[in-house]
């Protein structure tokens, strides 16, 4: 800015400067000019007069110190000549003012000397006799006049130099102070040059656009923070070299990493060769996956890389936890096991008993012992559809009617039907305590209850007793079924509501059932939300307790 | 300049990881092998144990060029020079561990007391390669201390399976080849516990750049 403003600066001065120099050396020299012509001319007249009188006398009294006089004769021979030898002066009959002088009377000339930097003038008058006078002056010619001048013309321009250079600054400094002093954060609150309004508006424009792109930013980046933070899953990204972008809480948990692994190598937190390989894969192929038990529980991994405009930025690892799918699919695996087990076991035997009768194997009196033995086991197979039947509903959820049930009334219920089976054993049967009403599905309790009655009996002593106590509590209904029988040793206690779990599987076919009573009555009392508890001493007895909601209408 | 050198020195931390994870897995697949008397699995290991020198090489020749073409000082110095000792260490685990697997497969699925003994060690030697190398991964001069303090725990178990081993030859003689075998693995445990300690001191000294005093 500074250098510019100078340069404009000194660039003007100096062409002022030249300009004027020209014009004024170009009219003074002009005057001067015309004013030492005259005089010349007025010298001449002066001295032809005084020659004419006084002849070569008064040419030779003179004192010549401004000019020069020469007189020639109508020939052209010098007569006289105030500053040289007349004898080795030439004719000077072919000289310009000469010859104009002898034809018209008047003459004159200028002549450059060889150098160029002096110009003599001549002005020459013809005398009465016919001779010629002539007087004749030398200056300095334009240019040695302006070589003359360059010292001070340079001194000169020094100044002007100086002076632009402080003024350049001066200026610059003016100039730019305000610009700098700009406030860019609120451009428009500006007043300085109205030149720049328009830069001024563009920068903010600009502000508010960069303003709004780092908020929209902002708020992405919160975002993605916000959701991976609440995952479940482990989400971690990485860079293309394998570095650490970004990594959430529970994939933090799951690594076992801290804070500081942020930018850091993947391989410093999980350097495992599933992963390795999986990592590998990943880049390689664009996707992989394994599964991998970590810190007990069962994890599904997989990795994919993030491509954009075909090119490699990273890799994405997703954490999740599979553990329950695993059991879930354990779970069922078993079961389907266990199905087709169970169900296959009373329809060997019926064909069995069948396959004898068809081929005349059975004498005819015992005909009627195999036809009952294929009609218990026919209702077994039958019993236990109908409870398979049952809990695939109870899994599936099914919504069910709703309604408000004594358990007293429903327990009496229940005794009532089982008092046969009860009496074969010789076992009691008691229904005491509250009325217990609770809102639930009747058909499920029923269920519920019946199951834990049959199972009372079925596995008690002979002589035993059964007791069903119903009794209304501030958490809720609990009712209660004691018995005094064999009870299940403690280490299958947390296995007897499996499916198809038997303590004793060699007395299966002996106390008949499916395995799947105690099964049904854990997921009929989680349909009602309720909490169930097994106490149980080996040949003590067993007592399972169920805690329901109370009903709102009771 | 300096950043391809820190992209180098990166780029070696991240193989030595590798080759310290290789090892982790090949003793401790030996191991399962030794315990389950499982032969392919053993084999497994062998065939995977020149993985682990190549790897040494690999290493080896890039923490030359590094030396060589940086001309690395003080602490960057102190990292390369202990790479070289530590990679050293790492295949000796990994050839002990093929060393173990050899024996398993001589034994052929052969299983005898004596076991569950072994099977502790194994795991305590497992633990100390795993705790050296994220001491390594980690840069923890604390958790390097721990594994030295483990070492004695390892020498402990060796003091006792030798014990066992004198008082089982004693009572059945004829299982005295199979007895040899067992004192063998017990003692390359031993000496994998020893590497796993090099390892250890060898993180120490690239981190403070001091040496445990002998």
């Amino acid at each position: 800015m500074t250098k510019k403003i100078f340069n404009a600066i000194l660039s003007v001065a100096t062409a002022v400067l030249l300009a004027s120099l020209m014009i004024v050396t170009g009219v003074l020299y002009q005057y001067f000019s015309n004013v030492q012509e005259k005089q010349l001319k007025d010298e001449l007249s002066l001295a032809v007069s005084a020659t004419e009188e006084l002849g070569k006398d008064y040419l030779e009294g003179l004192d010549f110190e401004r000019y020069r006089l020469t007189w020639v004769d109508h020939n052209g021979t010098v007569i006289f000549d105030s500053h040289a030898d007349i004898a080795a002066m030439e004719n000077h009959k072919d000289r310009e003012e000469i010859k104009e002088a002898l034809i018209s009377g008047k003459g004159s000339s200028v002549r450059q000397s060889s150098t160029l930097t002096e110009q003599t003038i001549y002005e020459s008058a013809r005398l009465k006799d016919g001779s010629v006078l002539r007087i004749s002056v030398s200056r300095a010619s334009a240019l040695v006049l302006v070589l003359g001048m360059i010292q001070p013309i340079a001194v000169v321009m020094l100044a002007a130099m100086l002076l632009s250079v402080w003024l350049a600054y001066r200026m610059a400094k003016r100039v730019v102070e305000p610009l700098n002093n700009l406030n860019l954060e609120n451009p428009l609150e500006n007043k300085v040059y109205d030149e720049l309004s328009p830069l001024l508006f563009r920068i903010h424009v600009q502000h508010m656009e960069i303003e709004n792109q780092i908020q929209n930013l902002k708020h992405k980046q919160e975002e993605f923070d916000q959701i991976a933070d609440n995952l479940k899953e482990a989400l971690v990204l990485l860079d293309h070299d394998r570095r650490i972008l970004s990594i959430n809480p529970a994939a933090k948990a799951l690594f076992g990493a801290g804070d500081s692994c942020v930018g850091k190598d993947f391989l410093t937190i999980d350097r495992k060769l599933q992963m390795r390989t999986a990592l590998e894969q990943a880049q390689k192929n664009g996707h992989a996956d394994f599964r991998e038990n970590k810190n007990g529980k069962e994890y599904q991994f997989e990795l994919s890389r993030i491509d954009s405009d075909e090119k490699d930025h990273g890799l994405v690892i997703l954490g999740f936890d599979i553990t329950e799918k695993v059991n879930a699919e354990t779970n069922r695996r078993e079961f389907t096991a266990n199905v087709s087990h169970e169900l296959k076991t009373p329809l060997q035997s019926i064909i069995g008993s069948a396959e004898l009768m068809e081929n005349g194997l059975v004498k005819e009196e015992d005909k009627p012992r195999f036809v009952e033995h294929i009609r218990k086991e026919a209702s077994r197979l039958a019993d236990m559809v109908e409870d398979i039947i049952h809990l695939s509903q109870l899994d599936e959820g099914v919504e069910m009617p709703m309604e408000d049930v004594s358990l007293k009334g429903l327990s009496t219920e229940v005794c009532e039907n089982l008092t046969e089976v009860a009496k074969l054993k010789n076992v009691s049967l008691e229904v005491s305590g509250d009325d217990g009403c609770i809102r639930g599905v009747r058909r499920l309790l029923y269920e519920v209850i019946y199951n834990l009655c049959d199972n009372a009996i079925k596995y008690n002593r002979v002589g035993g007793s059964v007791h069903v106590s119903i009794e209304q509590k501030d958490q809720g209904v609990v009712l209660q079924v004691k018995d005094t029988g064999i009870g299940i040793p403690a280490e299958y206690q947390d296995k007897v509501f499996e499916r198809f779990f038997r303590v004793d599987k060699s007395h299966s076919k002996q106390s008949g059932g499916t395995g799947l009573g105690l099964s049904i009555v854990k997921h009929a009392v989680q349909y009602h939300q309720g909490i169930l508890t097994l106490e149980s001493e080996e040949n003590k007895g067993t007592t399972i307790s169920i805690t329901l909601k109370c009903g709102d209408n009771c | 300049m300096r950043n391809r050198f820190d992209v180098q020195l990166y780029e070696l931390n991240r193989e030595i990881i590798e080759m310290g994870a290789m090892c982790e897995e090949a003793i401790s697949t030996a191991s399962t092998a030794l315990l389950s008397g499982n032969v392919e699995l053993a084999s497994k290991v062998r065939a995977n144990s020149h993985l682990i020198d190549q790897m040494e090489r690999d290493i080896e020749s890039r923490c030359m060029k590094l030396l060589l073409h940086q001309q690395p000082v003080a602490r960057d110095l102190r990292q390369i020079s202990a790479a070289l000792k530590m990679i050293t260490d790492m295949e000796r685990i990994g050839d002990q561990a093929e060393d173990i697997a050899e024996i398993v497969i001589f034994l052929n699925g052969h299983t005898m007391e004596g076991m569950e003994q072994i099977g502790e060690m194994a795991r305590e030697t497992i633990a100390m390669v795993t705790a050296s190398v994220d001491a390594f991964v980690k840069k923890d001069v604390e958790m390097a201390q721990n594994v030295l303090i483990q070492d004695d725990i390892v020498d402990d178990y060796f003091a006792k399976m030798k014990d066992g081993i004198i008082s089982m030859i004693a009572k059945n003689p004829e299982d005295g080849e199979f007895a040899l075998d067992l004192l063998m693995i017990a003692k390359y445990f031993e000496r994998i516990g020893d590497h796993a300690t090099n390892i250890a001191e060898w993180v120490i000294y690239s981190v403070t750049g001091a040496h445990k005093e002998a």
